[in-house]
């Protein structure tokens, strides 16, 4: 009997070992969604045919959550993560991420100066604006304004959770101007403006989490209107759903590649982040999945049609961009603020 | 014959063992939840000057500024990042506030004056409270922000308005909880019924219907619920044809969603322990008080329903204590009123990296449980509730 159990320790302990020991998979963590097929398309499969490696998927809801526990139990188990731009800052500077040695970076020269950053490297330039179903709505809104007006359009409206780009939006809509939303935003009376102006919707608000909800919820007719990602709605008008993008004061942000500190895939990675700089990659992706490109070279490889979907050029013309410090210093208070607000 | 004893002392404690394993896996993170909601480590450790110099006298002086900056001088980059994130969490500014004060110490004249002539916020009360409360080993602000208690100038406590968030919400989450249970008895009841007393036809169906729901998976019978619901769904749809309605309802992203989805959800729970209890109801009983003058009500009443009530108690109950922790079918179905405390502390993890918060809002939201269910063995005692059957049984 004692025997039979040593045996089956040693063996269980073996087991677990080996599984330790053994080189893992290129673990990477994306948004899911056709924003990850995409990714997967252009930049994840052809990677690994390449590298000859395999890599495995997980799914990513933003935070800092899972690289946090990584780095505080020394179990790295992702390798690559896109993260938006606060969040790679706060990581940066806490240690959570790996610092990118920009000089090893041989396309350094073709990204967009946002793109460099001190642990990451930006890759996907994202739209955030007023979303419709244009068969449904009668008649088609015409700016910011417009998803507050529920005379004219009553029912549901949906936006992200959280007060993150819906203060800047709701703020536009008031008539501020782009260039003066986050000047206003760090007075507490702009602030205050901000929330008036959402409650004048509160009682139609639906909260999304993940980017992939307002699509269905404007495809089912759920909500009469939605803010949601750009290329989010184009994808799903590609695939012959109704819907619409309004490119009138869209925000702009960028998503980054970062290594989760102390990956032991980390040279991989950082031959990944090189592969996902080309412009041809980026391209493909772009094609697939209509964010914009961080590499300035991308849109010239793409043709007129598919580079007119994207986050750039002159449908952001009246666009804001949108800012990681201002929210990195303000999100807890204001989303303190926002949770109370909605549980009110 | 020897041996023996020492035979029967091994298996005692090879069948203890695994009992006190499962009290250890289920304690221990209990008791780190407990830490980590009034641990403030992370912060005390990183200023032992500051520390000391708050623990003899509570001035700003100069000899604080030099505390502060020798405090921030000592640490490293990172941990400057993360000492600003958690002061941030209380006052918002403060982290680019530490982070520059930190990367420039060694340039700041190490008084007041040169604190406030770096950065004029250093001349701010609020913010050397928010550092002078964070600096000792021990911190309640995860549970005043929880319960928003606050304690006033004056040595008193106080709760502002509007700072009672995460209680309303706890309040929310048991009303929503007693929704849920009510209709899931008043639905399992005759159910359960069926199953028990019913021909083994009937039971072979209804057993199968509430099997097959309790082995698949939360999030397919949500998302089962939001196709029903939503604005084109099927109920809707279905209502339109019979010209009851002309607009499609709003049936999703509102408490009447949450609600149903969650009764769905949770109804095996209910229906399962009550089957268990009424099959040891004999049927005889029943025949016996009808012989004896009884009608069917009366005898339904009097007889069977007190003895099914242990099997309501532990339905009930079971649905109630796991709607308290709901996170995913009100985070589909629900609308933002609808939110229970789970998706807070959920928000807390992974949003705000802010975990004392979320062990608190957990601790709350325990400690109710626990509380209600102490009160409810109390009052079962006190009104000796759980012999309730057994007159009822001598009379039939």
């Amino acid at each position: 009997m004692v025997r039979h159990l040593k045996l089956a320790a040693v063996s269980a302990v073996a087991l677990f070992a080996a599984q330790a020991a053994g080189a893992r998979d290129l673990v990477i963590a994306g948004w899911g969604g056709n924003y990850q097929d995409a990714q997967r398309d252009a930049y994840f499969q052809p990677f690994a045919t390449e590298k000859g490696i395999k890599f495995t998927e997980t799914t990513y809801l933003g935070g800092l959550a899972e690289v946090k526990t990584m780095a505080d139990t020394g179990d790295v188990t992702w390798d690559l993560v896109i993260v938006e731009g606060a969040d790679l800052q706060v990581g940066c500077d806490e240690g959570l991420f790996e610092e990118i040695d920009w000089d090893a970076v041989p396309l350094k020269d073709q990204l967009v100066k946002d793109a460099i950053q001190p642990c990451g490297v930006g890759n996907v330039v994202i739209g955030t604006g007023l979303a419709y179903n244009k068969d449904t709505i009668g008649e088609a809104p015409a700016n910011l304004g417009d998803f507050f007006n529920t005379e004219k359009w009553p029912g549901k409206r949906a936006m992200r959770t959280g007060p993150k780009f819906n203060l800047e939006l709701a703020l536009m809509a008031d008539g501020v101007k782009p260039e003066e939303i986050y000047t206003v935003m760090n007075t507490p009376e702009g602030i205050d403006r901000a929330f008036a102006k959402l409650d004048t919707i509160k009682k139609d608000l639906q909260f999304w989490d993940a980017g992939a909800q307002p699509v269905e919820w404007l495809a089912a007719n759920n909500v009469v209107m939605t803010f949601s990602y750009n290329a989010r709605i184009t994808a799903a008008k590609r695939e012959g759903k109704p819907l619409e993008f309004l490119w009138v004061n869209p925000i702009y942000s960028i998503d980054a590649w970062a290594i989760p500190a102390n990956s032991p895939n980390k040279e991989l990675a950082f031959e990944f982040l090189n592969y996902a700089n080309d412009a041809a990659r980026q391209a493909e992706f772009s094609k697939k999945m209509p964010y914009g490109p961080t590499n300035i070279e991308t849109p010239a490889l793409m043709s007129p049609e598919d580079a007119a979907e994207l986050p750039a050029g002159k449908n952001i013309e009246t666009g804001l961009f949108f800012s990681d410090a201002f929210w990195i210093d303000h999100n807890d208070a204001i989303s303190e603020r926002w949770n109370n607000w909605v549980t009110q | 014959m020897q041996k023996a004893p020492s035979t029967l002392l091994a298996a005692i404690t090879l069948l203890v063992l695994p009992v006190a394993v499962y009290i250890a896996l289920y304690l221990l993170p209990l008791i780190s939840i407990g830490g980590l909601s009034v641990d403030n480590g992370a912060l005390s450790t990183r200023f032992p000057a500051l520390s000391a110099h708050f623990s003899d006298s509570a001035e700003v002086d100069d000899p604080a500024a030099a505390a502060l900056l020798s405090d921030l001088q000592a640490m490293a980059k990172k941990d400057r990042a993360e000492v600003g994130r958690m002061f941030n969490q209380e006052l918002g500014g403060m982290r680019s506030l530490i982070i520059d004060t930190g990367n420039e110490a060694d340039e700041i004249v190490p008084t007041v004056a040169g604190l406030t002539a770096f950065d004029p916020r250093w001349g701010d009360p609020a913010i050397w409270d928010v550092v002078r409360r964070n600096v000792e080993p021990i911190t309640w602000r995860h549970f005043q922000k929880a319960t928003g208690v606050k304690p006033g100038a004056d040595g008193g406590y106080s709760i502002a308005p509007g700072d009672d968030i995460y209680l309303r919400i706890l309040l929310r989450t048991f009303v929503i909880g007693l929704q849920v249970t009510l209709l899931t008895l008043l639905i399992g009841y005759p159910l359960a019924y069926a199953v028990a007393t019913g021909s083994s036809r009937v039971q072979a169906i209804v057993l199968m219907a509430v099997l097959l729901s309790f082995w698949t998976s939360i999030l397919v019978r949500t998302t089962a619920w939001v196709v029903l619901l939503q604005t084109n769904g099927l109920l809707n749809g279905f209502l339109i044809w019979l010209n009851l309605i002309t607009e499609p309802l709003q049936l999703i992203f509102n408490r009447f969603g949450t609600v149903v989805a969650m009764t769905h959800v949770l109804l095996p729970f209910a229906i399962l322990p009550m089957i268990n209890v009424m099959r040891t109801i004999p049927p005889a009983q029943a025949q016996a008080s009808r012989s004896l003058g009884a009608g069917p009500i009366e005898t339904f009443l009097r007889v069977y329903f007190p003895q099914s009530l242990r099997g309501v108690a532990v339905g009930g109950g079971t649905v109630f204590i796991l709607a308290l922790g709901f996170y995913v079918t009100p985070a589909l179905t629900g609308g933002p009123g609808d939110q229970m405390l789970s998706y807070y502390i959920a928000d807390f993890v992974r949003k705000g990296l802010n975990w004392g918060m979320a062990s608190v809002l957990s601790l709350l939201l325990l400690v109710c449980v626990v509380g209600l269910l102490v009160t409810g063995a109390l009052l079962r005692r006190a009104f000796g509730w759980n012999k309730a059957a057994k007159p009822e049984a001598e009379a039939a």
